[in-house]
C-alpha cells in the first residue's frame, strides 16, 4: 500500500505544480504576444473539450460545431448592442439558444448512422453560415451579413469593464478562458463518473447492447448534444469580447468546425485529457507555421494537420493521449521507484 | 470557400425580375439539366465508392480538383482538346485513386474489420482532402485559371434556346460514362466482383474475390470518373485549388438524395440539384439557392435517409 | 394466464414471412427452449419480444400486460433481459465497466452499481477478471460476460440467444450449470440453442419452428420423438454438441 500511495502522492504533486504554473504564468511571462497565443490555445482546448462531450462520449462525429460558437457570439453581442445587456448574461442566453438549436438538429440526426450524422452536421453548419451571410437584420438586431459585427468598444472603470466583459489588457481574458477550461474539464470528468456518462459511452460503442440494458440511447445522445452546444456557445461570447470583431466566414466556417474535430481526434476523443492535449500539440504547430511559413507557403499548416491526422488514425486511432499516458506512467514509475500493475 | 461557379452563365438576358416568362423557365430547365448532368457525373464516383467499400470519401472533391488540374495542365502543355486529354487523364487518375485507397484507406479497413462503417475512414479521407487541396495551393497558387478551347463561348441553338457547346458535350459524356459503368458492372467479371463485394464483403471474399483488390479498383474507377469530370469541366469552369470543396458538399447531398450506392440515384440526384439551383436562381440570389439545397438535403435525411433509390436500412 | 404469452405473432419483411403466426406460452420459473433449423426465424421472434422489431401482427403479453412493440430499453425496464447471438461487449471497457452498465438500471449511484456488478461477476466466475478489457477476453469469457452483464439488470425473465455457440463441451456443461442456477434464483428463461444435447437436457418445454411457423411444442422427450421435427432436422444428427 505504501508504494502505490507514494506514486499517487507524486501524481498529485505533479498535477498541483502544473496547475500552479498555469495559473501563475502571466505573472512572470508578460509578453502580450505569447499571452495571446496561450489564450487562443486554451480557447481551442475549451472548445474541443466541449466538442468531446458529443464527439467523444456519444461516439458520433459532429462536423458543424462552429455554428454554436457563432450562435453564442452573435446572441450576446446583438443583445449587448441593442439592449445593453451585459455579455455575461448574453452568454447564458446564447448558450440556451445553442442548446435548443442543437436539440432541434440533434433529435432527427442523432438517429442516423455515423456518416450520415456527420454529413448532416456539415450541411447544418454551412446552412447557418449561408443564412447569416445573407441576413442584414433580424427584427431590431443588426446582423450585418458577410461583413460581420464589430463589438462596440466600451472601456471605462474596472467595474464597467467587468460588466461589459471588455478589458484593456490581456490578463483578465487569460484567466477567464482558463477558468472556463477548468470548468469544462471538470464537467467532463464528473459526467464520466456518473450514470449518464456510462450510459452514453455504452450507447456510443454498442447501441443495440446498450438498448437491451435499458438505455434509451437517443435520449442520452440528445442530452449530451444540448450540453455540448450550451457550453460551446460560451466560447463564442468569449471570442467576441476578446477580438471585438467576428464575421461569418471566420466564426461559422467549415474549416473551424473541422479543426475542432481534428484536434479532439488527434488528441484522443472520449478521454478527458485528449482534447486538451490535442490542442496543446496542434495549435502551436498551426500558429507557428502560419506565422512563419504562410507568406512563403500558404496552406502548409493544413497539410501538416492533414498528415498528422492520417498518421494518427493509422497508428494510434485512439489518439495521442494513449502513448502520452503510458509515457507519463513511465515517469511516475521512475519517480516513485516501483512498477504499477499494468492494465491488460 | 467561395463558389464563383462557371464563368459563363448561359441564359437569356432578363431585364426585369418580375418577367419570369415561359421562355425563361424553359431555358432555366435546360440549364438545370446541363448543370445537373455534370453534378451527377461528379457524384458517380462517390456513390460507387460508397456502395462498394461502404466508406464516405471526404476527399472526393479533392479528387475532382486533381482531375481538373490534370486536365488543365495537359491541355495547357500539349494544346490538345480537353476530350483528347481524357486518354492521359483517366489512367492517371485511376492509378492515383488505386494507390490512395491502397495506402491510406486499406490499412484502416483491415484494422477495423468488424466495424461496418468505421469513422476513422471519414477522418483519414478528410486528412487527404486537406493535404491535396493545400498541396495544390502551395504548388499552383490560389488564382483562378481558365483554359481557352475551341468550345469556349460556343453555343448550339435549338429554337430560341441556348445550349452551350461545352456543357452539352458534358451531358453526352455523362450519359456515355454512366452507360459504360453500368455495362461494366453488369457484364464484366470485375464488375460482377465489385457488385458481389458491395452486397456482402465477407461472402464475396469466401467466393475467392480479393476484397481489397476490388476496393482498389472501385476507388480507381471513382477517381477515373473524377478525371473525366475534370476534362468536361475545364472548358467552362474555373480551376483553382479549393474548387473541390464546392463539389464535395454538393456531391454528398446528391448521393444522399439519390441513395448511397445507386448509380441512377446519383444521376437523378444531380439533375434534381441542378434544376433546383437553376430554377430558384430566377427568383433569388444564388447565395439563397445554396441554402435551399442544404434545406432539401436535411429534409431528405430526416424523411427518407435512404434516398430515392437507396436500400432501406436502419439509417 | 402464462408468464410470457406470444400470441399469433408474425413478422414480415416485405414479402418474406420471417415469423408466421407463432404462439408460445411460457410459465413462470420454466426454462423454455426454442429450436429450429437455421433461418427458421428464431432470432427474429426473440427480437420481437425484446423490442428490436415490432411484430407485424399478434400480441405479446408479459405478466398480463401488453408489451407488443415496446422499445428495447422499456422491455429491459420491465425486467426482461436478453443476450445476443453475436456477443456485443463494450470492447474498449473493462469487464467491470460492462457489468456496471447493466447494474445502473436499478441504481443511479456509481459505487452501488460497482458493488452490485462485482457481486454478479463473482457469481459468474469473472470476479478476478474485473479489470480486463472486454476485447481481450476469450470467447468463453465473453459469453459469460454477456450473461453476467444482462443478469446485472436483475431481470425476472431472461432471453438467451445461443449462449453456447462456439463453446467446447466442458464449457457448454459449465454454462448449463449456470443456466440452472439462474433459474433456481427465480428467473424464467427463454432460450434459443442449436446444441441439441444442451437444450434437451435443460429445458422444461420446447417449441420447434421451421420457415417461421411452429411445427410443434412439447417436452424434450416428445420433441425428440416427433416425426415432423426429425424431418425438419434431416441431415442434422441429434446429439451434435
Amino acid at each position: 500500500m505504501n508504494a502505490s500511495s507514494k506514486r499517487k502522492t507524486i501524481d498529485t504533486i505533479l498535477k498541483i505544480v502544473l496547475a500552479g504554473v498555469v495559473f501563475t504564468l502571466p505573472l512572470w511571462m508578460t509578453s502580450p504576444t505569447y499571452l495571446q497565443i496561450l489564450i487562443l490555445l486554451f480557447f481551442y482546448a475549451y472548445l474541443t473539450t466541449c466538442w468531446n462531450l458529443v464527439g467523444g462520449f456519444a461516439g458520433v462525429l459532429p462536423l458543424g460545431h462552429s455554428a454554436y460558437v457563432g450562435i453564442g457570439a452573435y446572441t450576446s453581442t446583438v443583445l449587448f448592442m441593442t439592449y445593453g445587456l451585459s455579455p455575461w448574461l448574453g452568454m447564458f442566453v446564447g448558450g440556451i439558444i445553442a442548446a435548443i438549436v442543437g436539440l432541434i438538429i440533434g433529435i432527427p440526426t442523432l438517429k442516423l448512422r455515423g456518416a450520415y450524422f456527420a454529413l448532416s452536421t456539415m450541411a447544418f453548419g454551412e446552412g447557418v453560415r449561408v443564412l447569416v451571410e445573407n441576413t442584414m437584420k433580424i427584427g431590431p438586431f443588426e446582423i450585418n451579413g458577410p461583413r460581420g459585427i464589430s463589438v462596440p468598444l466600451k472601456v471605462g472603470t474596472p467595474m464597467e469593464n467587468l460588466f461589459n466583459y471588455q478589458f484593456v489588457d490581456k490578463l483578465p481574458y487569460y484567466y477567464i478562458i482558463l477558468i472556463l477550461l477548468c470548468i469544462a474539464i471538470f464537467i467532463t470528468w464528473f459526467v464520466s463518473r456518473i450514470r449518464p456518462g456510462y450510459y452514453i459511452i455504452a450507447g456510443g460503442e454498442e447501441p443495440e447492447a446498450a438498448q437491451a440494458l435499458g438505455i434509451n440511447v437517443a435520449r442520452y445522445k440528445e442530452m449530451f448534444m444540448a450540453l455540448s452546444c450550451f457550453l460551446t456557445a460560451f466560447a463564442g461570447t468569449f471570442y467576441a469580447q476578446l477580438n471585438l470583431y467576428f464575421f461569418p466566414k471566420g466564426i461559422l466556417s467549415l474549416d473551424f468546425s473541422f479543426e475542432l474535430a481534428f484536434i479532439a481526434l488527434i488528441g484522443g476523443r472520449g478521454t478527458i485529457a485528449g482534447p486538451v492535449i490535442g490542442a496543446l500539440l496542434l495549435r502551436p504547430v498551426g500558429e507557428f507555421s502560419r506565422i512563419y511559413l504562410s507568406a512563403v507557403l500558404p496552406g502548409l499548416h493544413l497539410v501538416i494537420y492533414g498528415l498528422v491526422l492520417i498518421l494518427v488514425m493509422l497508428f494510434q486511432p485512439r489518439g495521442l493521449v494513449e502513448p502520452l499516458t503510458r509515457f507519463y506512467n513511465w515517469i511516475l514509475d521512475k519517480l516513485s521507484g516501483e512498477r504499477k500493475e499494468v492494465k491488460a | 470557400m467561395e463558389k464563383p461557379g462557371p464563368f459563363k452563365e448561359p441564359g437569356l438576358p432578363r431585364p426585369n425580375k418580375n418577367e419570369v416568362t415561359m421562355d425563361v423557365i424553359i431555358q432555366a430547365i435546360i440549364n438545370g439539366i446541363l448543370t445537373g448532368s455534370y453534378y451527377g457525373l461528379a457524384a458517380l464516383g462517390l456513390t460507387l465508392v460508397f456502395g462498394v467499400i461502404k466508406v464516405i470519401n471526404f476527399a472526393h472533391g479533392s479528387l475532382l480538383m486533381v482531375g481538373m488540374f490534370a486536365a488543365y495542365w495537359i491541355v495547357m502543355l500539349t494544346g490538345w482538346h480537353p476530350y483528347a486529354a481524357l486518354i492521359l487523364v483517366v489512367p492517371m487518375l485511376f492509378i492515383f485513386g488505386y494507390a490512395l485507397q491502397g495506402i491510406v484507406i486499406k490499412p484502416i479497413l483491415e484494422a477495423q474489420r468488424d466495424v461496418r462503417e468505421p469513422t476513422e475512414v471519414i477522418i483519414v479521407t478528410t486528412g487527404v482532402w486537406y493535404i491535396l487541396d493545400n498541396l495544390a495551393l502551395m504548388s499552383f497558387g490560389a488564382q483562378y485559371r481558365v483554359v481557352q478551347t475551341s468550345m469556349s463561348g460556343q453555343i448550339f441553338m435549338l429554337g430560341d434556346y441556348i445550349f452551350p457547346k461545352a456543357q452539352t458535350y458534358g451531358l453526352i459524356t455523362t450519359i456515355v460514362t454512366s452507360g459504360l459503368l453500368l455495362w461494366f458492372l453488369k457484364y464484366t467479371k470485375m464488375g460482377k466482383s465489385i457488385r458481389a463485394a458491395s452486397l456482402d464483403r465477407d461472402a464475396a471474399s469466401l467466393m475467392g474475390i480479393n476484397q481489397y483488390r476490388v476496393y482498389n479498383i472501385a476507388f480507381g474507377i471513382g477517381a477515373a470518373i473524377a478525371g473525366i469530370v475534370g476534362c468536361v469541366l475545364i472548358p467552362f469552369y474555373y480551376v483553382f485549388p479549393s474548387v473541390g470543396v464546392v463539389f464535395d458538399v454538393k456531391c454528398f447531398i446528391i448521393v444522399v438524395l439519390g441513395g448511397l450506392g445507386s448509380i441512377p440515384g446519383a444521376l437523378i440526384g444531380g439533375l434534381i440539384i441542378g434544376l433546383i439551383e437553376s430554377l430558384f436562381a430566377q427568383y433569388m440570389a444564388s447565395t439563397w439557392t445554396e441554402l435551399i439545397v442544404y434545406v432539401v438535403f436535411l429534409a431528405v435525411l430526416f424523411i427518407r435517409p435512404a434516398g430515392l433509390f437507396g436500400e432501406k436500412r436502419d439509417w | 394466464m402464462a408468464y410470457l404469452e406470444i400470441n399469433n405473432v408474425s413478422k414480415h419483411f416485405g414479402g418474406l414471412k420471417a415469423v408466421d403466426e407463432v404462439s408460445i406460452k411460457i410459465e413462470k420459473g420454466q426454462i423454455y427452449g426454442l429450436i429450429g433449423p437455421n433461418g427458421a426465424g428464431k432470432s427474429t421472434l426473440f427480437n420481437c419480444v425484446a423490442g428490436t422489431y415490432a411484430p407485424t401482427s399478434g400480441t405479446i403479453l408479459y405478466k398480463g400486460e401488453d408489451i407488443t412493440g415496446s422499445k428495447p430499453w422499456n422491455v429491459c425496464k420491465r425486467k426482461i433481459a436478453r443476450t445476443f447471438q453475436i456477443v456485443k461487449p463494450f470492447q474498449s471497457k473493462s469487464v467491470l465497466y460492462n457489468t456496471m452498465v447493466g447494474a445502473f438500471i436499478n441504481t443511479a449511484n456509481t459505487s452501488e452499481a460497482k458493488d452490485r456488478a462485482m457481486e454478479v461477476l463473482k457469481r459468474f466466475q469473472l470476479g478476478n477478471k474485473w479489470n480486463i478489457l472486454a476485447k481481450n477476453l476469450t470467447i468463453a469469457d465473453r459469453k459469460r460476460l454477456e450473461i453476467a452483464r444482462a443478469m446485472a439488470t436483475e431481470p425476472e425473465m431472461f432471453l438467451m440467444d445461443e449462449s453456447m455457440a462456439g463453446l467446447r463441451p466442458n464449457e457448454v456443461d459449465e454454462t448449463l450449470d449456470e443456466i440452472r442456477k439462474i433459474r433456481d434464483s427465480g428467473v424464467t428463461i427463454f432460450m434459443i440453442e442449436h446444441i441439441m444435447r444442451a437444450i434437451m437436457s435443460v429445458s422444461d418445454k420446447i417449441t420447434v419452428i421451421q420457415f417461421g411457423k411452429k411445427i410443434m411444442d412439447g417436452t424434450p422427450q416428445e420433441v425428440s420423438k416427433d416425426e415432423r421435427v426429425i424431418k425438419a432436422y434431416l441431415g442434422e444428427s441429434y446429439g451434435a454438441a
